[in-house]
Protein backbone atom coordinates (compact mmCIF):
# COMPACT_ATOMS: atom_id res chain seq x y z
CA UNK A 1 0.00 0.00 0.00
CA UNK A 2 1.25 3.39 -0.90
CA UNK A 3 -0.48 6.47 0.35
CA UNK A 4 0.02 9.98 -0.78
CA UNK A 5 -1.67 13.25 0.00
CA UNK A 6 -4.48 13.24 -2.54
CA UNK A 7 -6.47 16.21 -1.38
CA UNK A 8 -4.65 19.48 -1.03
CA UNK A 9 -6.03 22.98 -0.73
CA UNK A 10 -9.37 24.04 0.70
CA UNK A 11 -11.57 21.42 2.30
CA UNK A 12 -14.43 23.53 3.65
CA UNK A 13 -13.61 22.64 7.25
CA UNK A 14 -13.29 18.97 6.31
CA UNK A 15 -9.65 18.68 7.27
CA UNK A 16 -10.31 20.17 10.71
CA UNK A 17 -13.37 18.01 11.40
CA UNK A 18 -11.84 14.74 10.19
CA UNK A 19 -8.56 15.38 12.01
CA UNK A 20 -10.44 16.14 15.22
CA UNK A 21 -12.32 12.85 15.01
CA UNK A 22 -9.07 10.99 14.31
CA UNK A 23 -7.52 12.54 17.42
CA UNK A 24 -10.64 11.50 19.37
CA UNK A 25 -10.21 7.92 18.11
CA UNK A 26 -6.57 7.82 19.18
CA UNK A 27 -7.51 9.36 22.53
CA UNK A 28 -10.06 6.71 23.45
CA UNK A 29 -7.70 3.99 22.21
CA UNK A 30 -4.65 5.19 24.12
CA UNK A 31 -5.60 7.55 26.95
CA UNK A 32 -6.99 4.99 29.44
CA UNK A 33 -3.96 2.73 29.08
CA UNK A 34 -1.51 5.63 29.39
CA UNK A 35 -3.36 6.78 32.50
CA UNK A 36 -3.11 3.27 33.92
CA UNK A 37 0.65 3.30 33.26
CA UNK A 38 1.08 6.57 35.15
CA UNK A 39 -1.16 5.38 37.98
CA UNK A 40 0.93 2.21 38.30
CA UNK A 41 3.93 4.41 39.22
CA UNK A 42 2.10 5.61 42.34
CA UNK A 43 3.92 4.16 45.38
CA UNK A 44 0.86 4.52 47.66
CA UNK A 45 -1.91 2.00 48.13
CA UNK A 46 -4.36 4.80 47.35
CA UNK A 47 -5.29 4.89 43.67
CA UNK A 48 -4.53 7.90 41.52
CA UNK A 49 -1.78 10.03 40.06
CA UNK A 50 1.18 11.39 42.01
CA UNK A 51 3.57 14.11 40.87
CA UNK A 52 6.43 12.75 38.70
CA UNK A 53 8.92 13.40 41.50
CA UNK A 54 7.22 10.64 43.50
CA UNK A 55 7.05 8.11 40.66
CA UNK A 56 8.28 4.76 41.87
CA UNK A 57 8.53 1.19 40.66
CA UNK A 58 7.55 -0.20 44.08
CA UNK A 59 4.67 -2.28 42.76
CA UNK A 60 6.69 -3.53 39.81
CA UNK A 61 9.29 -4.91 42.22
CA UNK A 62 6.49 -6.45 44.26
CA UNK A 63 5.55 -8.41 41.11
CA UNK A 64 8.86 -10.22 41.18
CA UNK A 65 7.84 -11.80 44.48
CA UNK A 66 4.59 -13.19 43.10
CA UNK A 67 5.20 -16.90 42.48
CA UNK A 68 1.75 -17.57 40.98
CA UNK A 69 2.25 -14.76 38.50
CA UNK A 70 5.66 -16.14 37.53
CA UNK A 71 4.21 -19.60 36.90
CA UNK A 72 1.34 -18.14 34.83
CA UNK A 73 3.89 -16.19 32.80
CA UNK A 74 5.98 -19.32 32.21
CA UNK A 75 2.89 -21.22 31.05
CA UNK A 76 1.89 -18.39 28.71
CA UNK A 77 5.40 -18.10 27.30
CA UNK A 78 5.47 -21.85 26.62
CA UNK A 79 2.07 -21.78 24.89
CA UNK A 80 2.97 -18.61 22.97
CA UNK A 81 6.28 -19.97 21.67
CA UNK A 82 4.74 -23.30 20.68
CA UNK A 83 1.85 -21.50 18.95
CA UNK A 84 4.13 -19.12 17.06
CA UNK A 85 6.50 -21.95 16.06
CA UNK A 86 3.55 -23.79 14.48
CA UNK A 87 1.57 -20.85 13.08
CA UNK A 88 4.51 -19.24 11.24
CA UNK A 89 5.46 -22.16 8.94
CA UNK A 90 1.84 -23.25 8.45
CA UNK A 91 0.87 -19.66 7.64
CA UNK A 92 3.73 -19.49 5.16
CA UNK A 93 2.64 -22.70 3.45
CA UNK A 94 -0.94 -21.37 3.29
CA UNK A 95 0.37 -18.19 1.65
CA UNK A 96 2.43 -20.18 -0.87
CA UNK A 97 -0.60 -22.36 -1.63
CA UNK A 98 -2.74 -19.26 -2.18
CA UNK A 99 -0.14 -17.87 -4.58
CA UNK A 100 -0.01 -21.14 -6.51
CA UNK A 101 -3.78 -21.56 -6.72
CA UNK A 102 -5.51 -20.96 -9.98
CA UNK A 103 -9.03 -21.67 -8.76
CA UNK A 104 -10.92 -21.14 -5.53
CA UNK A 105 -8.55 -18.47 -4.25
CA UNK A 106 -11.53 -16.42 -3.08
CA UNK A 107 -12.94 -19.32 -1.08
CA UNK A 108 -9.55 -20.14 0.45
CA UNK A 109 -9.13 -16.52 1.55
CA UNK A 110 -12.68 -16.44 2.89
CA UNK A 111 -11.97 -19.55 5.00
CA UNK A 112 -8.87 -17.83 6.40
CA UNK A 113 -10.78 -14.64 7.20
CA UNK A 114 -13.80 -16.44 8.65
CA UNK A 115 -11.53 -18.22 11.11
CA UNK A 116 -10.69 -14.80 12.58
CA UNK A 117 -14.36 -14.12 13.17
CA UNK A 118 -15.64 -17.15 15.12
CA UNK A 119 -16.19 -16.01 18.72
CA UNK A 120 -13.47 -17.28 21.07
CA UNK A 121 -15.93 -18.76 23.55
CA UNK A 122 -17.54 -20.86 20.84
CA UNK A 123 -14.22 -22.02 19.38
CA UNK A 124 -13.16 -22.81 22.93
CA UNK A 125 -16.13 -24.98 23.89
CA UNK A 126 -16.13 -26.73 20.49
CA UNK A 127 -12.44 -27.62 20.76
CA UNK A 128 -12.62 -28.62 24.41
CA UNK A 129 -15.55 -30.95 23.63
CA UNK A 130 -13.63 -32.58 20.78
CA UNK A 131 -10.38 -32.91 22.70
CA UNK A 132 -12.29 -34.34 25.63
CA UNK A 133 -14.00 -36.86 23.35
CA UNK A 134 -10.55 -37.77 21.98
CA UNK A 135 -9.35 -38.29 25.54
CA UNK A 136 -6.75 -35.50 25.48
CA UNK A 137 -6.42 -34.04 28.98
CA UNK A 138 -6.37 -30.24 29.19
CA UNK A 139 -2.85 -28.84 29.44
CA UNK A 140 -0.59 -26.36 27.66
CA UNK A 141 -0.93 -28.60 24.60
CA UNK A 142 -4.70 -28.11 24.35
CA UNK A 143 -4.34 -24.33 24.76
CA UNK A 144 -1.68 -24.35 22.03
CA UNK A 145 -4.08 -26.19 19.71
CA UNK A 146 -6.74 -23.53 20.35
CA UNK A 147 -4.27 -20.71 19.89
CA UNK A 148 -2.97 -22.18 16.64
CA UNK A 149 -6.49 -21.93 15.23
CA UNK A 150 -6.74 -18.34 16.52
CA UNK A 151 -3.36 -17.07 15.26
CA UNK A 152 -3.03 -18.93 11.95
CA UNK A 153 -5.21 -16.49 9.92
CA UNK A 154 -3.04 -13.57 11.03
CA UNK A 155 0.18 -15.46 10.34
CA UNK A 156 -1.13 -16.38 6.88
CA UNK A 157 -2.06 -12.78 6.04
CA UNK A 158 1.35 -11.45 7.19
CA UNK A 159 3.05 -14.11 5.03
CA UNK A 160 0.81 -13.26 2.08
CA UNK A 161 1.83 -9.60 2.34
CA UNK A 162 5.48 -10.66 2.49
CA UNK A 163 5.07 -12.95 -0.48
CA UNK A 164 3.67 -10.08 -2.52
CA UNK A 165 7.09 -8.45 -2.20
CA UNK A 166 8.65 -11.35 -4.08
CA UNK A 167 8.42 -10.59 -7.77
CA UNK A 168 7.53 -13.59 -9.92
CA UNK A 169 10.21 -12.45 -12.38
CA UNK A 170 12.90 -12.77 -9.69
CA UNK A 171 11.91 -16.39 -9.17
CA UNK A 172 11.71 -16.94 -12.91
CA UNK A 173 15.23 -15.54 -13.28
CA UNK A 174 16.53 -17.94 -10.64
CA UNK A 175 14.82 -20.83 -12.39
CA UNK A 176 16.27 -19.76 -15.76
CA UNK A 177 19.70 -19.81 -14.19
CA UNK A 178 19.13 -23.44 -13.30
CA UNK A 179 17.85 -23.30 -9.70
CA UNK A 180 15.31 -25.97 -8.82
CA UNK A 181 12.05 -24.89 -7.15
CA UNK A 182 13.43 -25.74 -3.71
CA UNK A 183 16.69 -23.85 -4.30
CA UNK A 184 14.77 -20.80 -5.58
CA UNK A 185 12.53 -20.92 -2.50
CA UNK A 186 15.41 -21.19 -0.03
CA UNK A 187 17.76 -18.70 -1.73
CA UNK A 188 15.29 -16.13 -3.07
CA UNK A 189 11.82 -16.31 -1.50
CA UNK A 190 12.80 -16.96 2.11
CA UNK A 191 15.42 -14.20 2.42
CA UNK A 192 13.05 -11.67 0.81
CA UNK A 193 10.34 -12.64 3.29
CA UNK A 194 12.55 -12.72 6.36
CA UNK A 195 11.08 -9.58 7.95
CA UNK A 196 7.52 -10.77 7.47
CA UNK A 197 8.26 -14.22 8.87
CA UNK A 198 9.76 -12.66 11.99
CA UNK A 199 6.70 -10.39 12.32
CA UNK A 200 4.42 -13.36 11.79
CA UNK A 201 6.15 -15.23 14.62
CA UNK A 202 6.03 -12.26 17.00
CA UNK A 203 2.41 -11.38 16.22
CA UNK A 204 1.32 -14.99 16.73
CA UNK A 205 3.21 -15.05 20.02
CA UNK A 206 1.59 -11.82 21.26
CA UNK A 207 -1.90 -12.82 20.13
CA UNK A 208 -1.49 -16.08 22.02
CA UNK A 209 0.01 -14.36 25.07
CA UNK A 210 -3.02 -12.10 25.43
CA UNK A 211 -5.76 -14.58 24.49
CA UNK A 212 -8.32 -15.27 27.18
CA UNK A 213 -11.65 -16.66 25.89
CA UNK A 214 -10.31 -19.88 24.31
CA UNK A 215 -7.75 -20.51 27.04
CA UNK A 216 -10.55 -20.36 29.61
CA UNK A 217 -12.03 -23.59 28.23
CA UNK A 218 -8.80 -25.35 27.27
CA UNK A 219 -6.68 -24.68 30.33
CA UNK A 220 -5.39 -27.48 32.53
CA UNK A 221 -4.25 -27.03 36.11
CA UNK A 222 -1.82 -24.20 35.45
CA UNK A 223 -3.37 -20.82 34.59
CA UNK A 224 -2.06 -18.71 31.74
CA UNK A 225 -1.29 -15.03 32.26
CA UNK A 226 -4.63 -13.57 31.05
CA UNK A 227 -6.58 -16.08 33.14
CA UNK A 228 -4.55 -15.17 36.20
CA UNK A 229 -4.97 -11.45 35.44
CA UNK A 230 -8.70 -11.74 34.93
CA UNK A 231 -9.05 -13.41 38.31
CA UNK A 232 -6.94 -10.73 40.00
CA UNK A 233 -8.83 -7.89 38.29
CA UNK A 234 -12.15 -9.15 39.57
CA UNK A 235 -11.04 -9.88 43.12
CA UNK A 236 -10.38 -6.58 44.86
CA UNK A 237 -7.90 -3.99 43.67
CA UNK A 238 -4.36 -4.58 44.84
CA UNK A 239 -1.95 -2.03 43.34
CA UNK A 240 0.11 -4.87 41.88
CA UNK A 241 -2.67 -5.40 39.33
CA UNK A 242 -1.85 -2.00 37.86
CA UNK A 243 1.81 -2.85 37.81
CA UNK A 244 1.40 -6.11 35.91
CA UNK A 245 -1.16 -4.53 33.59
CA UNK A 246 1.43 -1.83 32.96
CA UNK A 247 4.19 -4.37 32.42
CA UNK A 248 2.12 -6.37 29.93
CA UNK A 249 1.23 -3.23 27.95
CA UNK A 250 4.75 -1.80 27.92
CA UNK A 251 6.36 -5.07 26.85
CA UNK A 252 3.88 -5.98 24.11
CA UNK A 253 3.63 -2.36 22.91
CA UNK A 254 7.40 -2.04 22.68
CA UNK A 255 7.75 -5.33 20.81
CA UNK A 256 5.08 -4.37 18.25
CA UNK A 257 6.59 -0.91 17.81
CA UNK A 258 9.99 -2.48 17.08
CA UNK A 259 8.40 -4.88 14.57
CA UNK A 260 6.54 -2.05 12.82
CA UNK A 261 9.69 0.05 12.66
CA UNK A 262 11.55 -2.94 11.22
CA UNK A 263 8.85 -3.57 8.60
CA UNK A 264 8.79 0.10 7.61
CA UNK A 265 12.55 0.21 7.20
CA UNK A 266 12.71 -3.07 5.32
CA UNK A 267 14.67 -2.79 2.07
CA UNK A 268 12.15 -3.12 -0.72
CA UNK A 269 14.42 -5.27 -2.88
CA UNK A 270 12.29 -7.21 -5.27
CA UNK A 271 9.22 -5.14 -4.42
CA UNK A 272 7.30 -3.98 -7.41
CA UNK A 273 8.33 -0.41 -8.03
CA UNK A 274 7.95 2.01 -10.86
CA UNK A 275 11.22 2.65 -12.65
CA UNK A 276 12.61 6.10 -11.84
CA UNK A 277 11.70 8.82 -14.28
CA UNK A 278 14.51 9.81 -16.61
CA UNK A 279 15.92 13.21 -15.73
CA UNK A 280 14.70 16.01 -17.97
CA UNK B 1 -10.60 -29.56 -3.79
CA UNK B 2 -10.27 -28.64 -7.42
CA UNK B 3 -9.24 -31.36 -9.80
CA UNK B 4 -6.86 -28.97 -11.52
CA UNK B 5 -4.86 -28.18 -8.42
CA UNK B 6 -1.33 -29.33 -8.84
CA UNK B 7 -0.16 -31.76 -6.13
CA UNK B 8 2.35 -29.20 -4.82
CA UNK B 9 -0.40 -26.66 -4.27
CA UNK B 10 -2.44 -29.27 -2.48
CA UNK B 11 0.41 -30.20 -0.13
CA UNK B 12 1.10 -26.53 0.58
CA UNK B 13 -2.55 -25.92 1.44
CA UNK B 14 -2.85 -29.12 3.45
CA UNK B 15 -1.46 -28.03 6.86
CA UNK B 16 -3.64 -24.92 7.05
CA UNK B 17 -6.68 -26.83 5.82
CA UNK B 18 -6.09 -29.45 8.53
CA UNK B 19 -6.10 -26.66 11.12
CA UNK B 20 -9.11 -24.77 9.75
CA UNK B 21 -11.19 -27.83 8.96
CA UNK B 22 -9.98 -30.20 11.67
CA UNK B 23 -9.76 -27.75 14.56
CA UNK B 24 -12.26 -25.15 13.39
CA UNK B 25 -14.96 -26.61 11.20
CA UNK B 26 -15.33 -30.17 12.50
CA UNK B 27 -15.74 -29.13 16.17
CA UNK B 28 -18.45 -26.69 15.11
CA UNK B 29 -20.25 -29.39 13.13
CA UNK B 30 -19.96 -31.88 16.01
CA UNK B 31 -21.21 -29.41 18.58
CA UNK B 32 -24.11 -28.61 16.25
CA UNK B 33 -24.89 -32.34 16.11
CA UNK B 34 -24.62 -32.75 19.87
CA UNK B 35 -26.94 -29.80 20.40
CA UNK B 36 -29.75 -32.01 19.07
CA UNK B 37 -28.99 -34.76 21.61
CA UNK B 38 -29.70 -35.22 25.29
CA UNK B 39 -27.70 -34.62 28.44
CA UNK B 40 -26.80 -37.84 30.23
CA UNK B 41 -26.68 -37.37 34.03
CA UNK B 42 -24.85 -40.70 34.47
CA UNK B 43 -21.77 -39.79 32.45
CA UNK B 44 -22.04 -35.99 32.66
CA UNK B 45 -21.87 -36.02 28.89
CA UNK B 46 -24.28 -36.50 26.02
CA UNK B 47 -26.26 -39.58 25.02
CA UNK B 48 -27.37 -40.17 21.44
CA UNK B 49 -31.08 -39.59 21.99
CA UNK B 50 -32.32 -37.03 19.48
CA UNK B 51 -34.25 -34.15 20.92
CA UNK B 52 -35.09 -30.52 20.31
CA UNK B 53 -35.23 -29.85 24.05
CA UNK B 54 -32.17 -27.56 23.97
CA UNK B 55 -33.74 -25.39 21.31
CA UNK B 56 -36.97 -25.19 23.28
CA UNK B 57 -34.91 -24.18 26.32
CA UNK B 58 -33.39 -21.37 24.26
CA UNK B 59 -36.70 -19.60 24.39
CA UNK B 60 -37.07 -20.00 28.13
CA UNK B 61 -36.00 -17.91 31.12
CA UNK B 62 -35.08 -14.72 29.32
CA UNK B 63 -32.49 -16.30 27.00
CA UNK B 64 -33.98 -14.57 23.96
CA UNK B 65 -33.56 -11.27 25.82
CA UNK B 66 -29.84 -11.96 26.26
CA UNK B 67 -29.55 -12.62 22.52
CA UNK B 68 -31.32 -9.37 21.70
CA UNK B 69 -29.35 -7.35 24.26
CA UNK B 70 -26.04 -8.72 22.99
CA UNK B 71 -27.00 -7.94 19.40
CA UNK B 72 -28.25 -4.49 20.44
CA UNK B 73 -25.06 -3.53 22.30
CA UNK B 74 -22.99 -4.90 19.40
CA UNK B 75 -25.04 -2.90 16.89
CA UNK B 76 -24.65 0.30 18.92
CA UNK B 77 -20.89 -0.30 19.27
CA UNK B 78 -20.61 -1.00 15.55
CA UNK B 79 -22.51 2.16 14.60
CA UNK B 80 -20.30 4.36 16.79
CA UNK B 81 -17.16 2.62 15.48
CA UNK B 82 -18.21 3.19 11.88
CA UNK B 83 -19.03 6.87 12.47
CA UNK B 84 -15.54 7.33 13.95
CA UNK B 85 -13.72 5.04 11.52
CA UNK B 86 -14.81 6.68 8.26
CA UNK B 87 -13.25 10.07 9.18
CA UNK B 88 -10.14 8.41 10.65
CA UNK B 89 -9.62 6.26 7.54
CA UNK B 90 -10.21 9.33 5.35
CA UNK B 91 -7.40 11.15 7.13
CA UNK B 92 -5.11 8.19 6.39
CA UNK B 93 -6.32 7.68 2.83
CA UNK B 94 -6.85 11.23 1.53
CA UNK B 95 -5.17 13.79 3.71
CA UNK B 96 -1.87 12.23 4.82
CA UNK B 97 1.49 11.81 3.18
CA UNK B 98 3.14 8.38 3.19
CA UNK B 99 4.96 8.91 6.49
CA UNK B 100 1.97 10.11 8.46
CA UNK B 101 -0.27 7.46 6.88
CA UNK B 102 2.16 4.75 7.99
CA UNK B 103 2.40 6.20 11.49
CA UNK B 104 -1.39 6.43 11.88
CA UNK B 105 -1.86 2.91 10.54
CA UNK B 106 0.72 1.64 13.04
CA UNK B 107 -1.04 3.49 15.88
CA UNK B 108 -4.39 2.04 14.84
CA UNK B 109 -3.03 -1.51 14.62
CA UNK B 110 -0.74 -1.61 17.66
CA UNK B 111 -3.40 -1.99 20.39
CA UNK B 112 -4.65 -5.13 18.69
CA UNK B 113 -1.51 -6.95 19.79
CA UNK B 114 -1.69 -5.80 23.39
CA UNK B 115 -3.86 -7.25 26.10
CA UNK B 116 -7.57 -6.62 25.60
CA UNK B 117 -8.07 -7.39 29.28
CA UNK B 118 -5.78 -4.57 30.33
CA UNK B 119 -7.33 -2.12 27.87
CA UNK B 120 -10.82 -2.87 29.22
CA UNK B 121 -9.58 -2.80 32.81
CA UNK B 122 -7.97 0.62 32.28
CA UNK B 123 -11.41 2.15 31.74
CA UNK B 124 -12.21 1.40 35.38
CA UNK B 125 -9.58 3.94 36.40
CA UNK B 126 -11.03 6.52 34.03
CA UNK B 127 -14.73 6.01 34.68
CA UNK B 128 -14.82 4.90 38.33
CA UNK B 129 -16.07 6.87 41.33
CA UNK B 130 -12.56 8.17 41.89
CA UNK B 131 -11.63 8.09 38.20
CA UNK B 132 -10.27 11.05 36.26
CA UNK B 133 -13.65 12.01 34.84
CA UNK B 134 -15.47 12.08 38.17
CA UNK B 135 -12.56 13.84 39.86
CA UNK B 136 -12.53 16.49 37.15
CA UNK B 137 -16.30 16.99 37.27
CA UNK B 138 -16.25 17.31 41.07
CA UNK B 139 -13.28 19.66 41.29
CA UNK B 140 -14.90 21.88 38.65
CA UNK B 141 -18.03 21.86 40.79
CA UNK B 142 -20.19 20.50 37.96
CA UNK B 143 -21.44 17.65 40.13
CA UNK B 144 -21.41 17.25 43.92
CA UNK B 145 -21.37 13.45 44.09
CA UNK B 146 -19.62 11.08 41.65
CA UNK B 147 -21.60 10.24 38.51
CA UNK B 148 -22.56 6.59 39.01
CA UNK B 149 -23.63 5.55 35.54
CA UNK B 150 -20.16 6.05 34.04
CA UNK B 151 -18.87 2.67 35.21
CA UNK B 152 -20.53 -0.76 35.53
CA UNK B 153 -23.11 0.29 32.96
CA UNK B 154 -23.96 -0.23 29.30
CA UNK B 155 -22.27 3.10 28.67
CA UNK B 156 -18.94 1.76 29.95
CA UNK B 157 -19.36 -1.48 28.01
CA UNK B 158 -20.02 0.30 24.71
CA UNK B 159 -17.18 2.77 25.28
CA UNK B 160 -14.79 -0.08 26.10
CA UNK B 161 -15.85 -2.04 23.02
CA UNK B 162 -15.65 0.99 20.71
CA UNK B 163 -12.11 1.74 21.90
CA UNK B 164 -11.12 -1.92 21.54
CA UNK B 165 -12.64 -2.63 18.13
CA UNK B 166 -12.07 0.63 16.23
CA UNK B 167 -9.11 -0.91 14.35
CA UNK B 168 -11.44 -3.58 12.89
CA UNK B 169 -13.54 -0.78 11.40
CA UNK B 170 -10.69 1.48 10.30
CA UNK B 171 -8.36 -1.01 8.57
CA UNK B 172 -10.86 -2.31 5.95
CA UNK B 173 -11.80 1.27 5.02
CA UNK B 174 -8.11 2.17 4.67
CA UNK B 175 -7.70 -0.87 2.39
CA UNK B 176 -10.61 0.41 0.31
CA UNK B 177 -8.98 3.86 0.10
CA UNK B 178 -5.81 2.28 -1.25
CA UNK B 179 -7.79 1.06 -4.27
CA UNK B 180 -9.04 4.50 -5.28
CA UNK B 181 -7.48 5.96 -8.40
CA UNK B 182 -6.10 9.36 -7.46
CA UNK B 183 -6.95 10.73 -10.89
CA UNK B 184 -10.67 10.27 -10.23
CA UNK B 185 -10.47 12.63 -7.29
CA UNK B 186 -8.25 15.11 -9.10
CA UNK B 187 -10.70 15.08 -12.02
CA UNK B 188 -13.64 15.89 -9.76
CA UNK B 189 -11.72 18.77 -8.29
CA UNK B 190 -10.71 20.04 -11.70
CA UNK B 191 -14.38 20.05 -12.59
CA UNK B 192 -15.00 22.30 -9.59
CA UNK B 193 -16.34 19.92 -6.95
CA UNK B 194 -15.72 21.13 -3.39
CA UNK B 195 -14.33 18.80 -0.73
CA UNK B 196 -17.69 17.67 0.62
CA UNK B 197 -19.23 17.12 -2.84
CA UNK B 198 -16.22 15.09 -3.85
CA UNK B 199 -16.32 13.20 -0.53
CA UNK B 200 -19.99 12.28 -0.71
CA UNK B 201 -20.33 11.57 -4.44
CA UNK B 202 -16.94 10.01 -5.26
CA UNK B 203 -15.15 8.82 -2.15
CA UNK B 204 -17.97 7.38 -0.05
CA UNK B 205 -19.37 5.12 -2.79
CA UNK B 206 -15.86 3.89 -3.64
CA UNK B 207 -14.98 2.97 -0.05
CA UNK B 208 -18.45 1.59 0.78
CA UNK B 209 -17.27 -2.06 0.56
CA UNK B 210 -14.62 -1.26 3.19
CA UNK B 211 -17.17 0.47 5.40
CA UNK B 212 -19.52 -2.49 5.26
CA UNK B 213 -16.67 -4.96 5.82
CA UNK B 214 -15.55 -2.98 8.87
CA UNK B 215 -19.12 -2.84 10.13
CA UNK B 216 -19.37 -6.60 9.76
CA UNK B 217 -16.03 -7.29 11.47
CA UNK B 218 -16.83 -5.09 14.47
CA UNK B 219 -20.34 -6.48 14.81
CA UNK B 220 -19.17 -10.09 14.70
CA UNK B 221 -16.37 -9.51 17.21
CA UNK B 222 -18.63 -7.47 19.52
CA UNK B 223 -21.28 -10.20 19.51
CA UNK B 224 -18.70 -12.79 20.54
CA UNK B 225 -16.86 -10.92 23.28
CA UNK B 226 -17.54 -11.14 27.00
CA UNK B 227 -14.52 -9.41 28.51
CA UNK B 228 -15.86 -5.82 28.36
CA UNK B 229 -19.18 -6.85 29.86
CA UNK B 230 -17.51 -8.84 32.64
CA UNK B 231 -15.11 -6.03 33.53
CA UNK B 232 -17.22 -2.93 32.83
CA UNK B 233 -20.85 -4.06 32.79
CA UNK B 234 -23.36 -3.67 35.58
CA UNK B 235 -24.24 -6.37 38.08
CA UNK B 236 -26.15 -9.14 36.33
CA UNK B 237 -25.24 -7.86 32.86
CA UNK B 238 -25.08 -10.80 30.51
CA UNK B 239 -24.12 -11.58 26.97
CA UNK B 240 -24.26 -14.64 24.76
CA UNK B 241 -20.73 -15.69 25.72
CA UNK B 242 -21.40 -15.23 29.44
CA UNK B 243 -24.63 -17.22 29.07
CA UNK B 244 -22.70 -20.08 27.44
CA UNK B 245 -20.24 -20.08 30.35
CA UNK B 246 -23.09 -20.07 32.87
CA UNK B 247 -24.87 -22.94 31.14
CA UNK B 248 -21.64 -24.95 31.07
CA UNK B 249 -21.14 -24.35 34.78
CA UNK B 250 -24.19 -26.55 35.34
CA UNK B 251 -22.78 -28.92 32.68
CA UNK B 252 -25.77 -28.52 30.36
CA UNK B 253 -23.70 -29.30 27.27
CA UNK B 254 -26.54 -29.64 24.73
CA UNK B 255 -27.93 -26.22 25.63
CA UNK B 256 -24.49 -24.55 25.45
CA UNK B 257 -23.94 -26.19 22.06
CA UNK B 258 -27.38 -25.07 20.87
CA UNK B 259 -26.58 -21.44 21.76
CA UNK B 260 -23.22 -21.73 19.99
CA UNK B 261 -24.84 -23.30 16.94
CA UNK B 262 -27.44 -20.55 16.61
CA UNK B 263 -24.76 -17.85 16.88
CA UNK B 264 -22.38 -19.50 14.41
CA UNK B 265 -25.19 -20.14 11.92
CA UNK B 266 -26.27 -16.51 12.03
CA UNK B 267 -22.66 -15.30 11.69
CA UNK B 268 -22.00 -17.60 8.72
CA UNK B 269 -25.14 -16.35 6.96
CA UNK B 270 -24.03 -12.78 7.62
CA UNK B 271 -20.52 -13.39 6.23
CA UNK B 272 -21.81 -15.21 3.14
CA UNK B 273 -24.36 -12.51 2.35
CA UNK B 274 -21.77 -9.76 2.81
CA UNK B 275 -19.26 -11.64 0.68
CA UNK B 276 -21.82 -12.15 -2.10
CA UNK B 277 -22.77 -8.50 -2.05
CA UNK B 278 -19.31 -6.99 -1.71
CA UNK B 279 -16.71 -9.58 -2.67
CA UNK B 280 -14.92 -9.08 0.65
CA UNK B 281 -11.87 -10.95 -0.57
CA UNK B 282 -11.31 -8.15 -3.14
CA UNK B 283 -10.44 -5.81 -0.28
CA UNK B 284 -7.34 -7.81 0.47
CA UNK B 285 -6.05 -7.12 -3.03
CA UNK B 286 -5.03 -3.69 -1.69
CA UNK B 287 -2.46 -5.48 0.40
CA UNK B 288 -1.05 -6.78 -2.86
CA UNK B 289 -2.00 -10.38 -2.10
Amino acid sequence: MNFDVIVTGRTGGGRLLLTTITVLCLTIMYAPVLYLLLASLNPDVQLGLVPPSRFSLTWYFALLEDRRLARALEESALVGLATAALATPIGLSAALAYRAMTRMRGIFLLVVISAMLVPGTIEGIGLSAILRALGLAPSWVTITIGHLLWTLPFAAVVSLIGLSAVRPSTIAAARDLGAGPMRAFVDITLPLMRGNLISSFIFAFLLSLNEHARAYYLVGRQNTLPLYMFGAMNSGASPTIYAFSGAVIVISGAVVAVVFAGLAGQPSAGRYERPPRPAD
Amino acid sequence: VGARWRPVTFFLALPSLVVFVGLGFIPLVLTATWSFQTFDPDTYWIKPAWSLASYAALLESGRATVFLRTAGLAALTTTVCTLLAVPAATVVGLLSGPRRAALLLALFTLPFFTSGLVRAFAWRLVLGRQGIINNALMSLGIVQTPVEWLLFSDFAVVLGMVAAYLPFAIIPIVLAFARIEHSVIRASQDLGAGFWTMFSTIVLPLVMPGIVAGFLFVFVVAVGTSMEIQLLGGAGASSISIMITDVLRVVNFPLAFAIATVVVTLLIVLIIVANRALRLSRLFESLGI
